[in-house]
């Protein structure tokens, strides 16, 4: 696969990490409690190696989690070394803790503000890829509050 | 084990009788001039810090600071940045245990970065190499290992949490080992950093960025401690003894820094920054239980493990599909000696620890950096049941 065709899986999977993460946070209390915990105006931002593109979320006040245009400087940055790497990780090939394990991704920040998130991503990961990827991905797949069908529906919807 | 890994361990290792007479010729080759002398108070009171600055006769000493806590903070570090651009210090010597090293490693990464706040490097493996700054470490515990650690932990007391710094450009150009340093250590707290050695090298042995590399330099640690940790706490004097709990505790130092640590230091760490419990007794305190609830994912490493825990004989003796029971056996074993040798608590409530405080541990170790590489997935749930096991009702 081409490293460009990789970027535009990558782009796509993106909005959909954001949009599912945007329904959870209203209908998972797990997800929920986990944003809620941050600050407002946190950043993080997601970079999905060299060129690759690049999603920017920010947790405000009475909203949840908000898009945002490109920024210069987050919070939290996660960012991937490769292309390829980010690419297995968002198609469900790779989960975070092995990603992590394998130095695929390094982090600008703080690490202790960081885990909720990746908490946050493994809960989405386990709606949005089937479950015998989840098992594979994930140490121990969590519960669901909701059906994955329902998940993808209100994303698509953009609820 | 993943599929990739990496390993570094880039420090150079002087290690052995009179180690620390070779200082000044450390410092030369590294070009250091004036050189800042980092230890503890403890430390120049009992004279050891004394040893280290009679061998620098020849070396001009830039600034020696020994206002170091147990418990270092990123405070303390920037004020020692400070100090060294003002003294024109050239080069780092850390002398001491742990809290005093990662202090060291932490004004290495303000002064190679040239930032003035701690808080403003906070990632793991994103800095470049930066400003080249000589360090040199010398351990004055066999325990935390951080002599060979890609890792330093620093106490924010604002948000009353250890803060985890993760950079190869943090590990010491050169370590020196000697007997001298650790010949004065108590044997409550020989006991103490042996088990913060051991749980190192298990955890490194086990978690998921485990790598053959890394493997190889916890197994070493594990039959060093197992052969010499009850003998140093029952004859401190024995140099023997001492040497091989340093060399241990910097093998299993090297191993967990490319390995990682698990649930065990999560909650330690969680232990140490809420309810101040030392970092070894946490350990200590801990082990047998993060093994219990990581039995599940590591039941063949644990199997390994009984090789080195108890020798060949035992290993042999001991039916396969009981092994890894028996490891955590064996480590529970030594506790119990310890316990009775030392008075080293073995459980939370001999600690001092109010269990009221559970949840506020429990949400600081959920977010504790070495969850994400342990076997298991660490639940709140999880934590909750290894605090309450670990409390001794």
């Amino acid at each position: 696969m081409t490293k460009e065709l990789m970027n535009t899986v990558n782009g796509i999977v993106l909005q959909v990490l954001y949009r599912g993460f945007r329904v959870l946070y209203e209908r998972d209390s797990r997800v929920r409690a986990e944003v809620d915990g941050w600050e407002d105006g946190r950043m993080l931002k997601l970079v999905c190696g060299p060129g690759g593109p690049v999603l920017v979320l920010q947790k405000k006040e009475g909203e949840g989690i908000v898009k945002l245009q490109r920024v210069q400087h987050a919070d939290i940055t996660m960012r991937f070394k490769t292309v390829k790497g980010a690419f297995q990780v968002l198609t469900g090939q790779k989960g975070v803790a092995d990603a992590y394990a394998s130095h695929m991704f390094f982090l600008e920040g703080d690490i202790y503000k960081t885990m909720s998130f990746v908490r946050c991503v493994d809960y989405i990961e386990a709606y949005l890829f089937p479950k015998i990827m989840s098992e594979r991905i994930l140490k121990e797949v969590p519960d669901k509050q909701l059906s994955s069908l329902q998940v993808y529906a209100l994303a698509l919807l953009g609820k | 084990m993943t599929s990739y890994f990496e390993f570094a361990n880039p420090t150079k290792l002087c290690s052995g009788k009179g180690a620390v007479d070779n200082l000044a010729y450390e410092l030369e080759i590294l070009g250091v001039k004036h050189p800042m002398i980092l230890s503890d108070r403890v430390l120049e009171k009992i004279g050891t810090l004394s040893i280290v600055l009679d061998v620098l006769d020849e070396v001009r000493t830039g600034r020696v600071f020994t206002d170091i806590p147990r418990d270092s903070s990123i405070e303390v570090v920037n004020r020692i940045a400070g100090e060294y651009r003002q003294f024109g210090c050239d080069g780092l010597v850390a002398l001491g245990g742990g809290s005093v090293l990662d202090t060291a490693k932490g004004v290495r990464l303000l002064i190679s970065q040239e930032a003035d706040d701690l808080l403003e490097l906070m990632g793991c493996e994103c800095l470049p190499r930066g400003r080249y700054v000589p360090f040199l470490a010398i351990p004055t515990t066999a325990g935390t290992g951080s002599e060979a650690t890609a890792v330093a932990v620093i106490k924010n007391p604002a948000l009353h949490v250890k803060m985890e710094y993760i950079s190869q450009h943090i590990m010491p150009d050169t370590a020196i080992l000697d007997p001298r340093m650790t010949m004065t250590l108590p044997p409550r707290i020989t006991a103490s950093t042996g088990m913060d050695t051991l749980c190192h090298a298990i955890e490194a042995y086990s978690c998921m960025q485990k790598n053959p590399v890394s493997d190889a330099y916890a197994a070493a640690a594990i039959r060093l401690v197992r052969d010499n940790l009850v003998k140093a706490v029952r004859f401190g004097s024995s140099v023997s003894a001492r040497m091989s709990l340093a060399n241990a505790s910097y093998l299993a130092g090297a191993a967990f820094s490319n390995s990682m640590v698990g649930v065990v230091h999560a909650i330690g760490h969680a232990l140490g920054g809420v309810c101040q419990v030392p970092h070894g007794d946490a350990m200590n305190i801990l082990l047998p239980a993060g093994m219990i609830f990581n039995k599940k994912a590591c039941r063949e490493t644990y199997s390994e493990l009984l090789l080195y825990l108890a020798g060949p004989e035992v290993y042999q003796s001991v039916p396969k599909a009981d092994r890894a029971n028996r490891s955590i056996h064996e480590v529970i074993r030594l506790r119990k000696k310890l316990h009775d040798m030392t008075g080293l608590p073995s459980t939370l409530k001999e600690a001092g620890v109010d269990p009221a405080k559970f949840p506020e541990v429990a949400k600081a170790a959920l977010n504790d950096g070495s969850t994400i590489a342990n076997p298991r997935e660490v639940t709140c749930g999880a934590v909750m049941k290894i605090l309450e096991m670990c409390y001794g009702e």
